[in-house]
């Protein structure tokens, strides 16, 4: 899923929604699915007719098939890749139409915010309170310490509240690939951040993992 | 092996030897005025050496016997008796005699040495070439072809044929002989020597043949151990197709699953109550065919696994947060085991997340489906030497001991277990496979009190060693 514009839609007109996929089955399902959503749903059988499509009708959300030669293993994997390529979101086959409904909403919401590069206000994360200007991380009024390369790697993932960052993408942005392939460290330091961060380290609520993909934040209580 | 001793054949000397005798004799005795018996001893002693070198140590000694008469009768007087009027004589006579068996005997044994160096000789020459055709040829086969050769030509028997132990044909020729083949004190194959005559062996012929039927067992060996080897292939081909069979099978799936998932949850939302259960059938075919697909590139060590340094906390986790949806209500206890809580506060193991994380979850399901519902099942974490162990414990029926070595084979249901449990018995499978191909692994031990204990141990690894690995220092461990 890809949203190609920023700009936001006006409230009174319903959202586009480009679907591409060979299977007019699936086509349809994807579109019935959205159905009770207020989105206008425009159909293409393959990519040459998607980017005319894409083109003309400006939509503001294209659902794409990628007929990945996937499955458990190699397509955690091809995840990463999809998401580092600028995807905003992906669902695998076959996936239900309750989980895909949210997945299209989310991203829609996001799509109308108006991005900030970090957020001026303290945040919470559960009991703690993040002051980004700052740099501080208190909990219960006592500050908790942070090294600098875990505020490097909480402020990478703050900025893309709620949103999967794959391990590519945190390593560029924390050690600017100065250290080769080793991303293992970012396993460490999540592990190490993680321990500050969360009160139950088997049920995390704000420093998510996604297997194989990376890392999310989500933010409040 | 049916080389001559001697030049000629044996009577040929006997005839020419005493033939020369007799010349010898009649010249001499024309001369007899005029010759001293030195003249004679001498002429007669080289009539005995030319005779054994022609024919042998039993020709020099009747030669020296017949030589002995001719002297005494002819040559020493009284002539034409036997009797010796010089005493002196005698001492000629006897000294004529001993020197000529002596010489004879020694000129046959260095002979026979002779021959026999010979033979030896040639016996190495065989050895080698059969060992460098052996060597040459390509297939094992005609290894075996080259040996049976070698060994008939060898031994100038009508017929060599090595054969396999287990279908001996009946024997072709009335005189067989036959040797068992061994490697390793096991018999591996039949060595079948036949002729039309009976076949008796020498001793370095024998000593040939048991050098060489060592050779052909050796033969036998490589002959088997390559049609094991291309079976083996061929096994391993046949699983590669099943493998790219079920990917695609597994792949082309997943649209029409995803169509008749849609299908059912737009009946389920018009009130269809029973469209639920499509929805979850569809997931479970779909998991059902991942399954084998992943058993399958787990059994040809094709399923990619991206193994690092990885926080076992997230592990678990990641692993409950994916059961959460699956397991029914049930309560899962996390408890951390072992003297070193303190000690090390992060416990690291080196995993590929998304399969340890399968493999854990299928260990979690299994407990849910046979344990208890009002039990809470436990997953005790600890690390015990080197590496990190996980155990999900359970207060089911536990599994009785005789099925112990079985519940990770593929397809494997318990006894008595309800039809409707669910699953194709392949989830311990292929944790199994999984905890392995990590280096780790997984085994089953009934639980004090009760129930089963299922233990996936993975490698540990520390932040330190990490940075030891790749050579340089993390700039700020926490």
């Amino acid at each position: 899923m890809t949203a190609p514009t920023e700009a936001p839609t006006a409230d009174d007109l319903a959202v586009r929604v480009l679907v591409i996929d060979d299977e007019a089955k699936i086509r349809q399902v994807v579109c019935s699915a959205l159905a009770g959503e207020g989105v206008t749903c425009t159909q293409a059988a393959d990519g040459a007719e998607g980017l005319a499509l894409a083109a003309a009708e400006q939509p503001d959300l294209i659902v794409l098939d990628l007929g990945l030669p996937d499955q458990d293993g190699i397509d955690v994997w091809e995840k990463e890749a999809l998401l580092d390529a600028g995807a905003d979101d992906y669902v695998t086959k076959p996936f239900g139409v309750i989980e895909f409904r949210a997945r299209v909403r989310a991203q829609l919401r996001r799509a109308r915010m108006v991005r900030q590069p970090t957020p001026d206000a303290p945040l919470r994360l559960g009991a703690l309170t993040v002051d980004v200007a700052r740099r501080t991380l208190v909990r219960d009024g006592a500050p908790v310490h942070l090294t600098p390369t875990e505020w490097q790697l909480l402020l990478a993932l703050l900025r893309r509240p709620g949103r999967t960052v794959t391990h590519r993408q945190l390593f560029r942005e924390v050690w600017n690939d100065s250290y080769g392939d080793t991303q293992q460290y970012l396993r460490v330091y999540i592990a190490h951040l993680r321990k500050k961060i969360e009160s139950d380290p088997y049920a995390p609520r704000h420093l998510i993992t996604e297997p194989g993909v990376g890392y999310r934040l989500e933010i409040g209580d | 092996m049916r080389t001559p001793r001697s030049l000629g054949p044996g009577w040929l000397a006997w005839v020419l030897s005493f033939a020369a005798l007799a010349l010898v004799t009649v010249v001499l005795l024309l001369l007899r005025g005029t010759l001293g018996k030195a003249h004679i001893a001498l002429a007669y002693l080289l009539v005995v050496l030319v005779g054994s070198a022609a024919g042998g140590g039993v020709l020099g000694v009747a030669l020296s016997v017949a030589a002995f008469i001719c002297f005494n009768y002819l040559f020493l007087p009284p002539y034409a008796t036997l009797v010796i009027a010089d005493p002196l004589d005698w001492l000629v006579l006897v000294a004529f005699l001993v020197t000529g068996i002596v010489a004879a005997q020694l000129l046959s044994r260095a002979q026979q040495r002779a021959e026999l160096a010979r033979r030896r000789a040639q016996e190495v020459e065989r050895l080698a070439s059969l060992g460098a055709e052996t060597l040459n040829v390509g297939r094992a086969e005609d290894a075996l072809v080259a040996i049976a050769g070698v060994i008939r030509g060898a031994l100038g028997v009508a017929r060599c044929e090595i054969l396999r132990p287990s279908d001996l044909p009946a024997a072709p020729a009335a005189f067989v002989l036959e040797v068992p083949l061994r490697v390793h004190e096991q018999v591996v194959g039949v060595l079948r020597l036949s002729h039309d005559a009976p076949i008796v062996l020498e001793s370095d012929a024998q000593r040939f043949l048991d050098a060489l039927s060592y050779y052909a067992a050796l033969g036998v060996e490589r002959v088997r151990l390559t049609a094991a080897a291309e079976r083996a292939e061929a096994f391993r081909q046949a699983d590669e197709l099943k493998t790219a069979l079920i990917a695609t099978v597994s792949h082309d799936l997943r649209t029409p699953l995803t169509t008749i998932k849609a299908l059912a949850h737009e009946l389920a939302a018009r009130g269809e109550e029973d469209a639920l259960s499509i929805e979850e059938e569809a997931d479970r075919l779909n998991g059902l065919v991942a399954d084998l697909l992943d058993l399958s590139r787990l059994s040809v060590g094709e399923l990619p696994l991206r193994i690092e340094l990885d926080a076992v906390d997230d592990l678990v986790a990641t692993t409950l947060d994916r059961l959460r949806g699956r397991s029914a209500g049930r309560d899962v206890r996390v408890l951390r085991l072992g003297q070193d809580v303190s000690d090390e506060p992060i416990l690291f193991a080196r995993f590929d997340l998304a399969q340890s994380q399968r493999a854990l979850v299928n260990l979690l399901e299994n407990a849910i489906k046979y344990g208890p519902a009002d039990e809470p099942i436990e997953l005790w974490v600890m690390r015990i030497g080197n590496r990190v162990r996980l155990t999900v414990a359970d207060r089911g029926p536990g599994i009785p001991e005789e099925e112990h070595a079985l519940i990770f084979e593929p397809f494997y249901r318990p006894k008595g277990a309800r039809p409707d449990v669910g699953g194709a018995g392949l989830g311990l499978a292929i944790a199994r496979r999984i905890a392995e191909a990590q280096g780790g692994a997984l085994s089953y031990a009934p639980r004090p009190g009760g129930g089963s204990e299922f233990r996936l141990e993975l490698p540990a690894g520390t932040a330190a060693e990490l940075a030891y690995v790749h050579g340089h220092f993390i700039p700020d461990r926490p």
